[in-house]
C-alpha cells in the first residue's frame, strides 16, 4: 500500500479509476469512505460520511430540480441514540419553563394551530467544509448537505403565545428525541433568543413536501428557522423551554460558533479572539450543469444552469463567467418561490473553440451580500460560500 | 338492536387494534455498516473506545492531521464530549491516528 499517496482531492477526481482498482483489491476500502453509497430507511442512495450517528450527503444531480425529494434530503445527526421508533399515541411536544401554563401537545393538538408553509433551503453549517484550505476537521461535506424543501406546520409564535411567556424571558431552548450514548456526553439542545423565536416565519413543521417527515429528517416534527443554518432546526422536537436566563448549553455556548468579525472569518490557522453563535446563512451559488469534468462539443449550445440562495433575502442577480472570471454576463433567473427558497438560474453558452474552460457563478442578494473569490477561513469550517470553479473540456 | 351492535363491536375490535398499532407507531431499522481501520499498534483501543460514541468513519473521513491535531481532537472528545478515555489510552489513540490517518501516514 505504500505506493499509494492520494490526497482526498485527487481521490475524488480519480474515483472511477480507484473504484476499478479497489475491485481488483489494490486500494484499502476505507479510502473510499466519502464516496460510498448507502441506503437508509425512507432514503434513496446517499453518500456515506458516517454511519453512527448517520451523516449522509445528497448527490449533486438532485439539485437540478427546484424541490429536493424527501428521500434525497441529506441526513445529519450529532449524538448516537437517534430515534428509530416513535409511538404517535404517546408522543407529545412539551412546552413550559417561564410560561403561564405548560402544554403537552399531541400531533392532533399541533395540527389545530393555523397551518403555514413555505419553501426554504435547509443547509448544514458545515456544507462545503471539505473545500477549506487549510483543511479542517469535522464532517467532510462537499456541497450535498443542503436541500430545497416545502415545509408546513404550526407557527412557533402561536405555540409560545398559547403557553403565555412570562416577563423576563430571554432564550427559548429546543430539545429532540435523540439522546447521548453516555451521561457525560452533552445532549443536543439548541436555543434561540426570544426576539428571534417570535419571528412569524419560524414553524414547528410536521410536513415535508406535503408528506410526514422521514424518521431520519426529524419525524414527527422539527423546528424550521428559515434563513438560518440547520443546526437550529432541531429534529424530532420533544421539548420547548422558555428560559428567564441565557441558555448555557454546550451546543450553543461551545459548539457551532463563528468568529465575531464582519466576514465570520479569521486568517487561516488563527484562533478567533471572540466568537458568536452561528446564525444566518451566507449567500451562495452553485453550478449544477454541466458537471465539473464534463466533455462538451464545440459549436454545440449548452445551457449552464444552477441555483442560488441566501440567508433570507431574495437573490437579486447571478453573474456567470465562462473564462475563469475575466468576463461576466448576467444569468436568467427562474421562478421566484420566496426569499427562503433557492432560485434556479440559467446561462446559454456556445463554446466555439476546443480547450479547457473554467465556469464560474456569483450571486448577490437584495441587501448586497455576495460571494468571495477566495475561501474565507474559520476553524470549524462553517459559512462556506466561495465562488466555485467548474472546469470543462470542449472538443 | 343492541345484540347487533355488540356483535359488530366484537367483530371489529381486534382488527381495529391491529390497525391502530400499525398506523400509530413509526419504526425504522438502521443498516449495519462496518468500517475497517488500518491495522497497527493501538487499533484495538480506537475500535473499542471511539466506537462507544461514534462509528470510526468519523476518523477515516478526516483530512490527514498532524500528531498535535489528533491529540487536540482526542482531548476535545474527552474534555468537551465526555469520552471515558484515560491519559494513557489517549496517548495510544493519538499516536495511532497520527500514524495511520495523519500527515506522517505511511499509506
Amino acid at each position: 500500500m505504500d505506493d499509494y499517496r492520494f490526497t482526498r482531492r485527487s481521490l475524488l477526481k480519480g474515483a472511477g479509476t480507484l473504484a476499478a482498482l479497489a475491485a481488483m483489491g489494490g486500494i484499502p476500502e476505507d479510502l473510499f469512505a466519502s464516496e460510498r453509497m448507502v441506503r437508509f430507511p425512507e432514503k434513496t442512495d446517499l453518500q456515506l460520511l458516517t454511519a453512527r450517528p448517520p451523516q449522509l450527503e445528497t448527490p449533486l444531480h438532485y439539485f437540478k430540480e427546484m424541490i429536493t425529494p424527501n428521500e434525497a434530503v441529506f441526513v445529519r445527526w450529532h449524538i448516537s441514540q437517534i430515534p428509530t421508533s416513535v409511538d404517535m399515541v404517546s408522543w407529545r411536544l412539551k412546552v413550559g419553563g417561564n410560561t403561564d401554563k405548560e402544554l403537552s401537545l399531541s400531533m392532533d393538538d399541533l395540527k389545530r394551530y393555523e397551518k403555514v408553509g413555505y419553501t426554504a433551503v435547509i443547509q448544514c453549517s458545515g456544507n462545503g467544509r471539505s473545500f477549506f484550505e487549510p483543511r479542517v476537521f469535522g464532517g467532510q461535506w462537499k456541497n450535498g448537505s443542503m436541500a430545497n424543501v416545502t415545509w408546513a406546520g404550526a407557527r412557533l409564535k402561536d405555540i409560545l403565545n398559547n403557553a403565555g411567556m412570562k416577563a423576563g424571558s430571554v432564550d427559548i431552548s429546543f430539545d429532540g428525541l435523540d439522546l447521548p450514548p453516555l451521561s457525560s456526553v452533552p445532549d443536543l439542545i439548541k436555543s434561540l433568543p426570544v426576539d428571534k423565536a417570535l419571528d412569524d416565519d419560524i414553524i414547528v413543521a410536521y410536513e415535508m413536501n406535503g408528506r410526514p417527515l422521514p424518521m431520519l429528517n426529524g419525524f414527527p416534527a422539527r423546528l424550521i428557522v428559515p434563513g438560518w443554518y440547520a443546526t437550529y432546526w432541531v429534529k424530532s422536537l420533544s421539548e420547548i423551554t422558555v428560559l428567564a436566563k441565557p441558555f448555557e448549553g454546550f451546543w450553543v455556548k461551545t459548539a457551532y460558533r463563528i468568529p465575531d468579525t464582519p466576514c465570520g472569518c479569521v486568517e487561516p490557522g488563527a484562533v478567533p479572539k471572540k466568537t458568536i453563535p452561528i446564525n444566518r446563512m451566507t449567500t451562495r451559488s452553485l453550478i449544477i450543469e454541466p458537471p465539473s469534468g464534463s466533455a462538451l462539443q464545440s459549436d454545440m449550445p449548452v445551457n449552464i444552469m444552477g441555483l442560488a440562495f441566501s440567508g433570507g433575502y431574495s437573490i437579486k442577480d447571478v453573474i456567470v463567467s465562462v473564462d475563469g472570471g475575466k468576463n461576466w454576463g448576467e444569468a436568467c433567473l427562474g421562478k421566484d418561490m420566496g426569499r427562503y427558497s433557492w432560485i434556479q438560474w440559467s446561462y446559454p453558452w456556445k463554446p466555439e473553440r476546443p480547450g479547457k474552460y473554467i465556469l464560474m457563478a456569483k450571486a448577490t442578494n437584495s441587501i448586497g451580500e455576495s460571494q468571495p473569490f477566495e475561501g474565507l477561513w474559520n476553524p470549524a469550517g462553517y459559512l462556506w460560500n466561495k465562488v466555485e470553479k467548474t472546469e470543462v473540456t470542449v472538443r | 338492536m343492541e345484540k347487533i351492535i355488540i356483535t359488530v363491536l366484537i367483530l371489529f375490535l381486534p382488527v381495529r387494534l391491529v390497525y391502530a398499532e400499525e398506523k400509530d407507531v413509526k419504526q425504522i431499522i438502521l443498516p449495519n455498516i462496518q468500517i475497517e481501520l488500518a491495522s497497527g499498534a493501538g487499533r484495538e483501543k480506537v475500535q473499542t473506545l471511539c466506537n462507544i460514541c461514534h462509528s470510526v468513519d468519523y476518523i477515516t473521513m478526516q483530512p490527514a492531521g498532524t500528531k498535535a491535531q489528533w491529540t487536540a481532537t482526542v482531548t476535545k472528545m474527552r474534555k468537551l464530549f465526555g469520552a471515558p478515555i484515560s491519559d494513557a489510552d489517549s496517548e495510544v489513540i493519538s499516536s495511532y491516528l497520527a500514524e495511520y490517518y495523519g500527515t506522517a501516514s505511511k499509506r
